[in-house]
């Protein structure tokens, strides 16, 4: 059997087979869908890029097999994938209608591969939206109250970049007379401009909502923080890629590779903006879910930067952050799952000391943060380097700002995150918590392992992505184990670079520690040093409430204008509008004949209009 | 001007008088009844419409009876005094679906006297919007 | 071979109608298994006899009584009618299987339910496939006055309300096709509908106008045409369920199928197509924009099924190949899911006393399969692959694309949305809320649970492999575009 075949089989039939398996027997369901995770991983290694398939359906001829630029995406998937059905074996344990759950969850897999394999838009397309109901149906699995608002919200938007996409789509083959996908890039330096800006306009419009590109990211931070965190790991570590994916096919390959620049610099600049605004959204969160969830949007600007750029090095950099940010927002969403489930809650302002409580929980998620904020000597620091240099040297001084700007605020969350949850003093209210379940915690630390391997021999990770750009046109990537040849001409030595810092800031660290450790001693966070004075009412009790009332009070302004209210005054305009047209149909029957009279006289009128 | 066009005109005119009535009762009557009847009378007023289209003087029936064929001779000449069979079968379909309608109206009238205590059609109004 | 015949489809539900109270006299249970046992006859018989026309091309044409064509009444089963006639009757069979044993009807009123039911078939079939435009008439008048039997089915007061309004719009429609018919018979004198598409350019051009814009309001009536549609919601709303589906499938496709009849075949404006268009995308904008502010179940299914019809009427308006291929398409697809969201929500609604959308809060739990097959149902009309829906919208806009009406397709979509919203709204409802308790929960019967699950699966099975209709549709889209081929077919010239 056709390999590709095979791996829809293993997911959309698996999926159903699933269903059943949890109506059988919890435990044969558990131990299928490890199975499943496992085999889609592993007949995706063994498609060849010549592998292809072509048949036909409702008059069009359709065609599947990956790209080497698809490939990439392939991958992580594939390594995203298993991981979170393991983790989720024993994280959604003890939950009902579980046969619901991993059917669709398998089902958003498959689509995602069916997305990446297909040759043509219209398979692409229905990839795309089982992809979405499936996750639309995942996000309103858990029924809780408020879920409905959530989940409408969020079909919502991927439906209308759902129809951006059908709409560009059946432009393409309406002007184009084809719907494949490489025969629509290679001719799309032919279309008059104004096709080329509607179709291309359109496809990032619809590309754009699932990367969260702002002002489209409405959606983003409700979903993601309302899954089951296994699901979360998939849909903000995998499923956003599928919008950077198509925003790559259309930015590069459609506009860059025919000499129009100016679209990508905008979007490049929407990218500078989301990830600026989504910065400070995830700093002011209070739930750790949230914050996640927020900085999902924060990071996806950066790549949606990078890839509008379109320069080598940009959309090397783009990639290698998607890449990371599948991976470590896998092991994030993975690790606050396990809090969730062990200690009941994931609220900043209740949540303290858990790091001798759950060590590896720690472990990876230090590993996961320190590669998100780009601190040396992990893998996040390589991908922002990158990205700047690739910026200046394109001369997007103003765009490196934003977003040094937004890399700089970063650390205030990621700090957040870690203190919030694993630091401060040990409470009586978490003493019993345990560390998670050894399934939980495995592939939480083989992804953090991934990550440590990633960002000190980013070769490892080089060679595939330098195969990948081939499929958008960039051919000579010239890179070794551990350098990278910049655009200069230089080589560029990461890991020298890396450790350098590396080296300097934990010797900072020591410093530090050891100037301050004799000013310390141990308090409860209920010892409240007031000189005498009995604290108010109002006073604040628990550190982690307010954390950053400062930085909170400079940036206040910006959240005074929130995209969401536009919205919903629109959506209330509609439905008071449609209301009030209602009122046509009366009740009466007789009315009901005059319209019908007056119609008739209308177009008796109108005759020679008309004919 | 020909006595057999002025009939006919005669007769148009009457039936779209009717028309005219019957729809008058439809649009601005408040009473069920009288807009049934009014849909009635619209109904007649086609009938006679479609009858005065198939109007021949001294016509006779379309059959080629021996005695017709004796008197005129020729096919042709026959068919020239013959009225149109075809508006007769149409017209005769016509009335009794317009019967029909006219009972099943009625009918829906009474049960809903019944229900609303009014044949007032402003005060049955509970489907709307 | 005698065993399959056009006329059949039209003798045999008025024969069988009349009939029914004698064989509820030998024995009653004969009363719900003749028409069962007649629909599916004409199932069988449909697939046979388009199978035939798809492979040998020839159509079946029929002289009743022998008579010749522009003089007689013939029957056309082409490629076009034949597939509408088909999938009238397989949701003729699936109407007739989840009304078998349809909540609490007592003897008396099945009686009355399942003769009403026959004549509308016989009815929509007789529209459908007559070759006479005096006989189309007639049938309209039957497919008429049976349907408002069945609205005003249940003797409540909102039901003979619904039907007198049915009636009083229902009759202008007949009194608009009568004139028309009129006036093409004074002038051209014959009543054939290929034998006028021969001759219509002898016609003066303003009794020709005359006689289209007549026959374009009382067909436009019967096809739920804005603003002509004042009943028809109410009608939807009140009849009992499974008619709901009757009407959305089976009467307004039959007047929509005389709309097309009369713009393609029998009259030869150009410009016509430009009329439809507007008054289709009129339609579809009104009534999706008022179903989003129903509160009654029903009654926004019928808003619903209103828009779709000014889908459909926008996709013939195009008047390329393609947008009749959507709109052939779009017909099916409507019938088909539709008529699920009708069966399913008559139950939903059935046990929530006062038919608004709020009552039904939490029936995911109480009903757990009917709210799944309506959630589906939704699915598909909203356009979701991999249900049926999905390609119909495709190739509709696909079509739309090659006639380069990009604002079209922005506002089609746009209304998508707006159904997308209305539908999950009810979805949500079923599955988010906790149920009121103020209900008793009636689950369907073994039948209505099966024609529920085959019409899911059939919509399931043309989503997934959309070749199973797409090659008839495309038969049937070549034939309506040729006016030659059809006056061939009906006079032999």
């Amino acid at each position: 059997m056709n390999t590709l075949v095979l791996l829809l089989l293993i997911f959309f039939g698996g999926g159903l087979l699933t269903y059943l398996a949890y109506k059988i027997s919890k435990v044969v369901g558990d131990i299928l869908i490890a199975i499943l995770g496992l085999a889609g991983a592993y007949v995706f290694f063994t498609v060849s890029s010549q592998t292809s398939l072509t048949f036909s359906l409702g008059g069009f001829t359709l065609g599947l097999g990956f790209s080497e630029y698809s490939w990439i995406f392939g991958l992580l998937l594939s390594i995203l994938a298993p991981l979170a059905l393991i983790y989720s074996i024993p994280y959604m344990k003890g939950h009902d209608r579980l046969e619901w759950f991993y059917m669709l969850f398998l089902f958003v897999i498959g689509g995602m591969f069916g997305i990446l394999m297909a040759k043509d838009w219209v398979t692409l397309f229905i990839f795309w939206e089982i992809m979405t109901w499936s996750s639309y149906l995942i996000i309103l699995y858990s029924r809780k109250k408020g879920l409905d608002k959530i989940g409408l919200k969020y079909i919502f938007f991927s439906a209308i970049g759902a129809y951006s996409l059908l709409t560009a789509i059946v432009v393409i083959g309406g002007t184009m007379r084809t719907l494949s996908i490489a025969e629509t890039i290679s001719l799309f330096g032919v279309l008059p401009l104004k096709a080329q800006l509607l179709i291309g306009i359109l496809l990032i419009t619809g590309f754009g909502v699932k990367a969260a590109v702002m002002p489209l990211h409405v959606w983003a931070p409700d979903a993601y923080t309302n899954t089951p965190m296994s699901f979360s790991a998939i849909f903000s570590g995998a499923m956003s890629k599928m919008g950077i994916y198509g925003l790559g096919l259309v930015v590069v390959n459609m506009y860059l590779n025919h000499g129009i620049g100016s679209v990508g610099h905008w979007l490049a600049w929407f990218g500078a903006f989301t990830a600026l605004f989504g910065t400070f959204y995830a700093v002011v969160q209070d739930d750790a879910r949230k914050l996640l969830a927020w900085s999902s949007v924060a990071q996806l600007g950066y790549i949606v930067t990078g890839i509008g750029i379109g320069t080598k090095l940009a959309v090397f950099a783009a990639l290698y952050l998607a890449l990371l940010h599948g991976l470590f927002k896998g092991t994030l969403f993975m690790a606050i799952g396990a809090v969730e489930r062990q200690a009941g809650t994931t609220k900043f302002s209740e949540l303290r000391a858990l790091i001798r409580k759950m060590p590896y929980t720690f472990l990876s998620a230090l590993i996961a943060i320190i590669a998100l904020a780009g601190i040396p000597p992990l893998a996040g620091f390589v991908g922002k380097w990158m990205l700047y240099e690739s910026l200046i040297t394109s001369g997007h001084y103003w765009v490196v700002i934003f977003l040094f700007f937004a890399s700089t605020a970063g650390f205030l969350y990621s700090y957040r995150f870690l203190f919030g949850v694993f630091l401060g003093q040990e409470e009586d209210d978490y003493k019993d918590v345990k560390e998670a379940p050894a399934l939980m915690t495995l592939p939480m630390l083989l992804l953090a392992l991934v990550l440590i391997v990633l960002g000190t021999l980013p070769g490892f990770i080089f060679k595939p992505l330098a195969y990948s750009m081939q499929g958008l046109g960039f051919t000579d990537i010239s890179y070794h184990m551990s350098v990278l040849t910049n655009s200069w001409g230089n080589s560029v030595s990461l890991p020298y670079i890396s450790w350098t810092l590396a080296t300097v800031f934990v010797l900072f660290l020591i410093v530090i520690t050891w100037v301050n450790h004799k000013g310390t001693h141990n308090v409860s966070t209920k010892d409240i040093h007031t000189a005498g004075e009995p604290p108010s009412e109002e006073d604040n009790y628990h550190f982690a409430l307010d954390f950053y009332k400062p930085f909170m009070r400079s940036i206040a302004p910006v959240f005074k204008y929130s995209i969401t209210r536009i919205y919903n005054a629109i959506g209330r305009g509609i439905e008071d509008f449609f209301e009030y047209v209602r009122r046509f149909y009366t009740g009466n029957a007789q009315t009901y004949a005059l319209y019908v009279i007056i119609f008739f006289a209308i177009l008796l009128l109108l005759a020679n209009q008309i004919f | 001007m020909d006595n057999i066009l002025i009939l006919k005109i005669a007769f148009i005119g009457a039936s779209i008088t009717l028309l005219f009535i019957g729809l008058y009762a439809v649009l601005t009557k408040r009473n069920l009844i009288k807009i049934v009847l009014g849909l009635s009378i619209m109904d007649n007023g086609l009938n006679l419409l479609f009858i005065t289209m198939g109007f021949v003087k001294h016509g006779t029936a379309p059959i080629f009876s021996p005695l017709v064929m004796e008197k005129l001779k020729t096919v042709d000449a026959a068919a020239q005094v013959m009225v149109d069979p075809v508006v007769q079968a149409l017209v005769l379909t016509a009335i009794v679906i317009g019967f029909g309608v006219t009972a099943v109206a009625l009918a829906l009238v009474l049960r809903l006297y019944r229900h609303h205590n009014t044949t007032n059609i402003d005060e049955i109004r509970n489907l709307k919007w | 071979m005698v065993a399959v015949n056009p006329i059949y489809y039209i003798a045999l539900p008025l024969f069988f109608a009349f009939l029914l109270p004698l064989f509820g006299k030998i024995h009653k249970e004969l009363i719900r298994i003749v028409p069962g046992l007649l629909y599916a006859y004409f199932l069988g018989m449909s697939f046979y006899m388009l199978r035939h026309v798809f492979v040998t091309g020839q159509p079946y044409i029929v002289e009743i009584a022998g008579w010749k064509a522009p003089w007689g009444i013939n029957l056309v089963f082409d490629a076009f009618t034949g597939l509408i006639i088909t999938f009238i009757s397989v949701l003729a069979f699936l109407v007739w299987l989840y009304s078998y044993r349809f909540k609490k009807v007592e003897f008396d009123n099945a009686l009355k339910y399942f003769v009403l039911l026959m004549l509308v078939t016989a009815g929509s079939m007789g529209i459908v496939m007559t070759g006479d435009i005096f006989n189309q008439f007639v049938f309209l008048e039957i497919t008429g006055l049976s349907s408002y039997g069945l609205t005003a089915y249940y003797r409540g007061r909102d039901g003979a309300e619904a039907a007198f309004k049915y009636l009083l719009i229902g009759s202008l429609a007949s009194t608009f096709v009568l004139m028309g018919i009129l006036l093409i018979y004074t002038q051209l004198g014959t009543l054939n509908m290929a034998d006028i598409a021969r001759n219509i350019h002898l016609m003066k051009p303003s009794l020709k106008i005359a006689a289209f814009l007549l026959l374009f309001m009382g067909f436009g009536i019967e096809a739920e045409m804005f603003p002509m549609n004042g009943w028809a919601p109410d009608a939807y709303s009140q009849a009992p369920g499974p008619i709901g589906a009757v009407f959305a499938s089976m009467t307004s496709k039959a007047g929509l199928y005389a709309l097309i009849r009369l713009t393609f075949t029998i009259f030869d404006f150009s410009s016509v197509s430009k009329l439809l268009f507007i008054m289709g995308l009129l339609t579809l904008l009104f009534a999706e924009g008022i179903a989003l502010r129903q509160e009654k179940i029903k009654r926004m299914l019928a808003y619903s099924s209103i828009g779709q019809i000014g889908l459909i009427m926008v996709a013939f308006s195009f008047n390329t190949y393609l947008g009749v291929f959507a709109g052939i398409f779009l017909m099916i697809n409507h019938a088909l899911i539709k008529s699920l969201l009708f069966f399913s929500a008559s139950y939903l609604a059935y046990n929530s006393p006062k038919k608004y959308i709020k009552d039904i809060q939490g029936f995911g739990k109480v009903m757990p399969i009917t709210s799944f097959l309506f959630a589906l149902g939704a699915f598909a009309i909203i356009g979701f692959p991999p249900f049926s829906g999905f390609w119909s919208k495709f190739y509709f806009l696909l079509a739309a694309a090659q006639k380069h009406y990009i604002v079209l397709i922005v506002l089609i979509l746009s209304v998508s949305l707006v159904e997308l919203v209305y539908y999950l709204r009810v979805v949500h409802k079923l599955y988010f809320a906790k149920p009121t308790g103020d209900y008793e929960p009636h689950s369907p019967n073994w039948n209505g649970m099966l024609a529920m699950i085959l019409l899911a699966l059939v919509i399931i099975a043309i989503g997934v492999y959309p070749d199973l209709v797409t090659h008839y549709i495309d038969k049937a889209a070549v034939m309506i575009m040729d006016k030659a081929q059809y006056i061939h077919n009906s006079l032999g010239i």
